[in-house]
């Protein structure tokens, strides 16, 4: 094709004033909304019963040692790796000692889980009703409409981002649809509600997403499920391997070297 | 954390810092008043924001502007409510400040019993209890409630680093010393935990200990050197391996031979220095604590740097003599 023939729609303007303009402003304050919603709906963190946290950072402790063993001497390390492995042994350290052996809970009939499932719950909530809604409200009120051209050329690969909803084969890849602008305020206004929300805001679904990809990263080291006290017997058994180095043999010879 | 790098700084900080506060308290007079917050509108809030509160209010209490603090804290319990741990580690402390008598910290002390009783998992208050239980020289009461807290998290290195120097205070030398090789074994590059665990072997091989006098000083130099091998120009590494490295020498015999003579490692102890070598380490130091003095600028301690020169000083002298 030499010259492809410019294609023009003749639109209305109040196409611009009652669709381009009352979407942008509602997926804004749906934003806005949502991030209080969530900041409503957000449980402060439960706190830990004593012998939880004592559980945890029992085991810490081992691999602490295990990893920093280099640090103490061999006789030290002796001693405390005896007392630990001993001490992991009969799960000493265990948050309920009697439900020791006895195959782990069903996550479902715990309670701490429970809620930390509860509160993954809401922020999917937060984040899916106004979608729907608005979803909803679009397809029933402007499907179909093209709004406006891009001031630039595309390819024909961004034909059905743009164009979802209007189903012309023949159509210039600039002209933009009613639902495509709704896709591109879903994804694209990011920027525009850290400058309204600040940074850490909750109104944008990207960092939803991210954060449920790994939910509890600071939440412990125990998932729900898990038994505690498997996690000890393994822990005793790599302490029991570990080999020992102590970090200070031959230090005076390396620090001579270095300054020569 | 912030905590304690507050406790690092020196007075002078303390006091321009401390002296800030009144303007900052009004500049950031409408932070966090409105009730709808509008982040457009008013100062964006952030952590830093309240950090900053945070140091201030230490530094006020630390330079003994008592108004100032209260203002700073109640600014954080508007904020964060009267029943945020940390804030209620910090309103101990004022509360610690303002006591007039033994009397008074008596009642603060009950006051933490009280909120300790109903909620054991407060860090914050069990740690001010700890030292309310010191300032009131009820050491042992104090390193009792410390290991209670160790059983319950023995990963916390402030904790450790406070049962040692508890323990050191009463002159119980192996106990410390567990207590740092603790710290050590959550921080292994803590140049100057190596350092202090080197001042506390030191110091119980001057206390006692006259059989394995010279075992325990070779392990203190090690541990200095591991300080100043982590941590270029750390003057205290380098002191203390002067100090132990001139005592070594005073007490070996004049002739170890390197290591091979010497044999191999056994029941897990390194083996002895050979003396030339404690030698070079000595020049070594007195090497570089000499040009650490000489060059001293703001970054270091002045009571150290002085000290320094009082050591490299009395050494020069000896030799003299």
């Amino acid at each position: 094709m030499a010259d492809p023939m410019v294609q023009s729609i003749h639109r209305d303007p109040a196409l611009f004033y009652w669709i381009l303009f009352p979407i942008s402003v509602v997926m804004i304050l749906t934003g806005v909304l949502r991030h209080y919603a969530t900041v409503l709906l957000q449980t402060t963190p439960k706190k830990q019963e004593l012998p939880a946290l004592r559980e945890q950072r029992s085991l810490l402790r081992g691999i602490n040692l295990r990893s920093n063993c280099s640090a103490i001497s061999s006789t030290a390390f002796a001693f405390r790796k005896q007392y630990l492995v001993s001490a992991y042994k009969d799960g000493t350290f265990l948050k309920d000692p009697e439900n020791r052996g006895k195959p782990a809970g069903n996550p479902m009939t715990d309670p701490a889980a429970m809620e930390g499932m509860m509160g993954m719950m809401k922020g999917n909530m937060a984040m899916m009703i106004p979608q729907t809604l608005i979803m909803g409200w679009i397809n029933a009120f402007f499907a179909g409409f093209v709004i406006m051209k891009l001031p630039f050329p595309l390819t024909i690969r961004f034909k059905s981002m743009l164009q979802s909803g209007v189903a012309t084969r023949d159509l210039d890849v600039r002209w933009v649809s009613s639902l495509s602008w709704y896709f591109l305020n879903l994804f694209g206004l990011q920027s525009v509600f850290i400058f309204i929300l600040g940074n850490d805001n909750a109104a944008n679904q990207m960092t939803q997403q991210m954060s449920q990809m790994n939910p509890g990263a600071g939440a412990g080291m125990f998932q729900p499920g898990q038994d505690p006290d498997k996690m000890f017997q393994s822990e005793a058994e790599n302490l029991e391997v570990v080999e020992h180095e102590y970090i200070l043999e031959g230090v005076e010879d390396r620090l001579l070297a270095s300054i020569e | 954390m912030s905590l304690s790098s507050l406790l690092r700084q020196s007075s002078s900080e303390a006091l321009s810092l401390s002296q800030q506060t009144a303007q900052y308290l009004q500049k950031h007079a409408s932070t966090g008043t409105s009730t709808i917050p509008i982040p457009i509108l008013t100062y964006p809030e952030s952590t830093e924001t309240w950090v900053m509160y945070e140091k201030l209010f230490l530094s006020s209490l630390r330079t003994g502007d008592d108004k100032a603090a209260l203002n700073c804290l109640e600014k954080l319990m508007d904020r964060f409510g009267a029943t945020n741990e940390r804030v209620m580690g910090l309103r101990g402390l004022y509360q610690e400040a303002v006591a007039k008598d033994d009397a008074a910290l008596e009642r603060v002390l009950q006051e933490y019993d009280k909120v300790l009783s109903e909620d054991s998992v407060n860090t914050p208050i069990a740690k001010r209890r700890i030292a309310l239980l010191q300032s009131l020289s009820r050491t042992t009461e104090a390193i009792d409630a410390l290991a209670e807290l160790l059983e319950s998290s023995p990963t916390d290195i402030e904790a450790w680093t406070e049962l040692s120097d508890l323990y050191l205070a009463q002159n119980l030398f192996p106990q410390a010393i567990f207590c740092l090789e603790e710290v050590l074994l959550v921080a292994p590059n803590a140049w100057n935990i190596h350092a202090h665990l080197g001042e506390v072997l030191y110091l119980s091989a001057m206390n006692g200990n006259e059989n394995y006098e010279d075992r325990i000083l070779a392990e203190a130099t090690r541990r200095f050197c591991r300080s100043v091998e982590l941590c270029d120009d750390y003057l205290r590494g380098y002191y203390g391996l002067k100090l132990t490295s001139d005592r070594l020498l005073s007490i070996i015999p004049d002739d170890i031979k390197p290591k091979e003579q010497v044999g191999t490692v056994d029941n897990g102890e390194l083996p002895m220095f050979s003396t030339a070598v404690v030698r070079k380490l000595n020049e070594q130091a007195s090497f570089k604590l000499a040009e650490i003095t000489r060059t001293s600028n703001s970054s270091y301690n002045v009571a150290e740097v002085i000290s320094a020169k009082d050591l490299l000083g009395r050494s020069t002298h000896r030799r003299q003599r």
